[in-house]
């Protein structure tokens, strides 16, 4: 059907965590306007991104996710008046820890989708997938997941002494 | 064990023309926990909801995800085919391959392995959904309106007609607000006072409005349906019960030169009054302030008079409590003083424009007064500095309104159709006097209103210079209006005996305050907030608080008119079931792990959560737990995310259901 | 190494024996907790007293490292509650106090607070007994800005030396952020890795006040609870978003980690974010909000699309 459809060796998971009122809609949206994007993405619906815990990014990760999307309401346009904003400082504090532990901070992008906006949507999306695509898979959650016990170094002297002590 | 059932919808050709329907009903079968699995042409037809009811029957389903269109489209209609089958309706999920997949995808292989994933996730989170009861709320079918303008007495009218009680609060001594002050009104010029009185009387005469003015909220509890407001009543010093309304006391008061603030200053009034005579009700106040007794202990003239012994200087303000289930907030606008620079006050003031200082140099709303047959000079236009006729008036529009610079970036909306209005009572008043008005633009959109803007230009002889003015300064006793005609690109100099500012509406003083205790939202100029700008124009985001009137914004009387009776038809909905039923999407607090931080009271916008004490069978207070409030909390699950301990859950949306879904992929 | 004058110490001491012995005597409180002489040559311990004769028994020396606010929160229960209680601060540990009082654990009028004019403490790696240098001081104290607590009911008036010192964290802090994800990622890996899920520091924090801990919890399992290294990594990238806002600065858990895990960098780095984003910083003002559970409108949000 798509002859020229390029095949990819790599095909990223990513996973969208988005609001019911203005995200979600306005992927609904794109759908209805049979705008087209990559199959990559799975969303997992909240009615406000104040109820996103930062676990949640953390646990999709762990769980294979290569990208992770969050994206609400516009400031200002919050159904529940202030879930957004909340958001908004929760995930700014997030995103520099997981920045700081060694996470590729190009995984985990944030966006405001309102429900016009489908066309914004298929861009974020598509966006943040080919990014994702060209850095390769997340391999460190995984990783780490594959190790059984601890692997430090025993690299203090007060444990080393311990250690031969055993 | 649960016992799903998954029903693929083709959606005619919609999904099964990108995704492969059999093929991902077959892969969902294979699920754990997956009992029944099916694809169908349209599920959303009756046939459709039919072999939805009928196989949750058959096959003893214990929950249901429907993979169709999105839940936005569809998920009432299933979940109540589910509850007609005997399932709680949020047992039911719907997984999204419409429009979130075959709308978005061509690639059929690719499009088909996505909806399996889709239905999958959606599968092991219905595995975790819980029954959810309806939430009902009891009704209090009791309204209370803040503010006895129009606005107020509409929706008091309006709300009391249809035989439910209304708590009606006022601050003034009598209702009325700034309509009672109007001369006549646009764009037809009847007399304000000839259509606001009769209905003032319908006010005070109606078995189901409860009265109450000088009086002020002081405290507002519970949420929508059940509210506790603690009302002021202040001390009138009169007994309204035992007085007949027959103005001796008034005649008697040895002090009569009070300014009355209801004729902008320009009457006088006794300190024992009513402000107008057509005042609802028509029982006196003392202006304790200015009273002799008051202030020496000596005089007592009033009570001595008074036939009836209402007078009562003992009296003391009173708190009342009133239960009620909705509450019309309708407190109107005031005119700014454009003096000078407000204490505190983003505006900055129009102190160049003389207002305060040069005595002829008034505000609108004093022109109306001066304009009314019962105003001070019984309907003459006269200057108040020496009550000479002015021949020469110059009337000023956008005054504090859509100055950015000056701190108000609105438009007040009223000020181009009054100023045209003014200029014609002028011309019916003063035959020989001419009226210049500076604008900047006519803004007049409204029923009649344009028409009625060019009748003060075309009939009744008002010269409009479209420009500003940049300076005024008194000379003899003309006042010197400098300004520029930029139609014509020319200065332009008049030497008025009178000028009239059309200064911005703003909310009413203490718009803020009240707010607070009601818990609503305001904007930086301190107007009320509807929960949506278009589609809920009336509704506070808080749920059973309405909105009438220009306490909202800038408004006129029809506009007025027509909100407070829509404010009072979303309050007779609310009043027209006995019990208020709600979504169950509500936060709910886990007692056990709750440590009492009250970080979830911090976050929630909705002021649902509250302070709960747990104690023992002695009585000892073991811990301060949260409690979430289900009449009020809005289900945004902001609190559960904020908690450390998660110890407050979304009914619908808990971590577990989450997790489930991220587990999933 | 430079010596840190700590000679102060004695005078402090004993003004705090003589406050808590009126206080007990007056029976303004119940119980003053405090610190005094353990048996090793040197060190001290938590002491929890009752009785105005056993006031003899506190000190402050540098050996007197622990936070001991976490003593008064739910989650650890050592004290009964009864009255009004007297506890010698530090300025790190009353920003604790001063937290838990933001976040309706205490009550500022059921305390006493019997501050402490502090110059440092010895870092937990180094002999109890050694002299305080600026190599032995704890790293917490090189960056530190509180040596007077204020707000006590009693603060001795002697004045702490207070020489600049390299700031230890902040050092580090700019080393880490200069590398790159991957190189972060393995020296966390490498640190997380050695963790062996003892929980000393939820022990020891006084924050970790919850009576169930969202990574006890099974249903769901937010955080996997064996010492493997994914679930050592989540648990303390959630502990420090739990942490984030809220934590004063007493890197307790630092000190109590018997694998030595850097974990105050981690906090300390999101006091840094905290700063710069909102100009929150942990004080002695109680607050009614902290910066993650109030925002303002015009908050950044360059990073988001």
């Amino acid at each position: 059907m798509h002859p020229d459809k390029p095949k990819h060796a790599f095909e990223p998971k990513i996973i969208a965590f988005v609001c019911t009122w203005c995200t979600y809609a306005g992927a609904d949206l794109a759908g209805t306007s049979r705008m087209q994007y990559p199959p990559n993405v799975r969303v997992l619906k909240f009615p406000c991104t104040g109820r996103i815990d930062p676990v949640f990014i953390l646990k999709a990760f762990q769980q294979g996710a290569d990208g992770v999307l969050v994206s609400g309401c516009h400031p200002g346009d919050c159904h529940y008046i202030a879930g957004n904003f909340h958001a908004r400082r929760r995930f700014a504090v997030f995103r520099k820890l997981l920045e700081f532990v060694g996470v590729d901070l190009n995984r985990l992008q944030f966006s405001w989708v309102s429900a016009a906006e489908g066309g914004k949507w298929v861009e974020v999306v598509t966006e943040l997938t080919e990014k994702v695509r060209a850095m390769g898979p997340m391999s460190e959650f995984k990783e780490l997941a594959l190790e059984e016990q601890w692997s430090g170094a025993i690299n203090t002297a007060e444990l080393k002494e311990a250690y031969n002590q055993i | 064990m649960s016992r799903i059932g998954v029903f693929i919808c083709h959606c005619g050709e919609n999904i099964s023309r990108t995704v492969d329907v059999e093929r991902v009903a077959q892969q969902v079968g294979r699920l754990p926990g997956v009992a029944f699995s099916t694809d169908y042409k349209y599920m959303c037809s009756d046939p459709g909801q039919n072999l939805l009811k009928n196989t949750i029957r058959e096959q003893k389903l214990t929950h249901v995800v429907v993979a169709a269109c999105s839940p936005r489209m569809h998920e009432r209609t299933f979940r109540k085919a589910v509850e007609a089958a005997g399932l709680n309706p949020f047992l039911c999920e719907m997984a999204n391959i419409r429009e979130h997949c075959s709308w978005v995808h061509e690639d059929k292989e690719e499009a088909t392995v996505k909806a399996v994933e889709i239905v999958g996730m959606m599968v092991e989170r219905v595995k975790k959904n819980r029954v959810l009861p309806t939430i009902t709320v009891p009704v209090t079918k009791r309204s209370l309106v803040i503010g006895g303008g129009i606005a107020g007495i509409q929706a008091a009218l309006d709300i009391a007609d249809c035989g439910h009680e209304v708590v009606l609060v006022e601050r003034e001594p009598s209702i009325g607000g700034h309509m009672a002050q109007l001369s006549e009104t646009f764009p037809t010029l009847d007399c304000s006072q000839c259509i606001m009185t009769p209905k003032m009387v319908d006010v005070a005469n109606h078995p189901k409005i409860k009265l109450y003015t000088w009086s002020e909220i002081e405290l507002v509890e519970g949420y929508i349906g059940n509210f506790q407001v603690t009302i002021k009543k202040k001390a009138r010093s009169v007994d309204e019960d035992k007085c007949t309304g027959c103005g001796v006391c008034m005649e008697k008061c040895p002090v009569r030169k009070i300014p009355n603030k209801f004729d902008c200053n320009l009457g006088m009034r006794p300190a024992i009054y009513v402000p107008f005579p057509q005042a609802v009700p028509n029982t006196p106040v003392i202006d304790r302030e200015n009273c002799i007794k008051f202030k020496t202990g000596k005089c007592g003239l009033c009570q001595k008079v008074c036939g009836p012994g209402a007078v009562d200087y003992e009296q003391e303000d009173r708190l009342i409590v009133e239960a009620v289930g909705a509450i019309v907030v309708a407190t109107g606008f005031d005119l700014y003083t454009i003096d000078e620079k407000p204490k505190g006050s983003m505006i900055k003031g129009y102190g160049e424009f003389g207002h305060g200082k040069i005595p002829d140099v008034i505000d609108g709303m004093t022109f109306e007064r001066l304009a009314s047959a019962s105003g001070p000079t019984g309907g003459r236009i006269l200057r108040p500095s020496d009550g000479k006729e002015p021949k020469q008036i110059v009337f000023i529009q956008c005054i504090g309104s859509r100055a950015r610079e000056k701190g108000i970036s609105y438009c007040s909306k009223v000020c181009c159709m009054y100023t045209a209005k003014h200029t014609m009572l002028y011309h019916h008043k003063v035959h020989d006097g001419q009226a210049y008005v500076f604008f900047m633009d006519a803004r007049t959109p409204g029923k009649s209103y344009d028409e009625f803007w060019r009748r003060s230009i075309e009939e009744e002889e008002a010269v409009y210079i479209r420009g500003m003015v940049s300076r005024l300064y008194q000379k003899g006793d003309k006042i010197v209006v400098q300004g520029s005609d930029i139609a014509v690109g020319v200065q332009v100099e008049i030497e008025a005996d009178m000028v009239v500012l059309a200064t911005a509406v703003q909310p009413q003083k203490g718009a803020d305050t009240l707010a607070q205790k009601l818990g609503i939202s305001y904007d930086k100029y301190n107007f009320y907030s509807e929960a949506h700008a278009k589609l809920r124009p009336v509704e506070c985001a808080t749920a059973g608080i309405y909105l009438a009137g220009a306490c909202q914004g800038p408004k006129d009387i029809p506009e007025t008119v027509s909100q407070a009776s829509a404010a009072a038809a979303k309050v007779m909905a609310l009043f027209s079931k006995d019990k208020l039923e709600r979504e169950p999407i509500v936060a709910r607090v886990r007692e056990a792990g709750c440590v009492g931080c009250f970080a979830c009271k911090k976050v929630c916008a909705y002021g649902a959560v509250e302070e709960k004490e747990i104690r023992d069978r002695q009585g000892n207070l073991i811990k301060v737990v949260a409690y979430v409030n289900p009449g009020v909390c809005g289900g945004c699950g902001t609190c559960q995310a904020t908690c450390p301990s998660k110890s407050v859950e979304l009914d619908g949306y808990t971590d577990e259901q989450i997790v489930a879904m991220i587990e999933a992929l | 190494m430079t010596p840190i004058d700590t000679s102060i110490y004695a005078a402090v001491s004993a003004a705090i024996r003589a406050e808590a012995q009126r206080i007990l005597t007056e029976g303004q409180v119940s119980a003053v907790v405090g610190y005094t002489a353990a048996r090793r040559k040197g060190s001290a311990q938590p002491v929890v007293i009752t009785d105005a004769n056993d006031a003899a028994r506190l000190i402050f020396t540098p050996a007197c490292v622990n936070n001991l606010a976490v003593y008064l929160t739910k989650a650890k229960k050592e004290i009964p509650k009864k009255g009004r209680i007297g506890i010698v601060v530090k300025g790190c540990d009353l920003k604790a106090l001063t937290g838990l009082m933001g976040e309706s654990q205490l009550k500022r009028e059921d305390l006493y607070l019997i501050g402490v004019p502090c110059a440092g403490v010895l870092a937990s790696t180094f002999d109890p007994a050694r002299e305080l240098t600026a190599d032995s001081i704890a790293p917490k104290c090189s960056e530190c800005d509180a040596h007077l607590p204020q707000g006590c009911d009693f603060l001795p008036p002697q004045t702490p030396a207070t020489p600049a010192l390299d700031r230890k964290y902040a050092a580090e802090i700019a080393r880490l952020e200069a590398l790159t994800p991957q190189e972060r990622w393995a020296y966390w890996k490498e640190q997380f890795a050695k963790c062996i899920k003892c929980y000393a520091c939820r022990q020891v924090c006084p924050f970790c006040f919850c009576e169930q801990c969202l990574c006890d919890r099974n249903k769901p399992q937010m955080v996997e609870t064996t010492p493997r290294p994914a679930g050592n990594t989540a648990w303390h990238i959630v502990r420090a978003m739990h942490l984030a806002g809220r934590c004063a600065g007493c890197a307790e858990c630092e000190r109590v980690c018997p694998m030595d895990i850097p974990l105050n960098l981690l906090n300390r780095k999101m006091a840094k974010e905290l700063k710069e984003l909102y100009d929150y910083e942990a004080g002695f003002e109680v607050n009614d909000k902290g910066p993650l559970t109030s925002f303002t409108e015009k908050d950044d949000q360059s990073f988001i699309k």
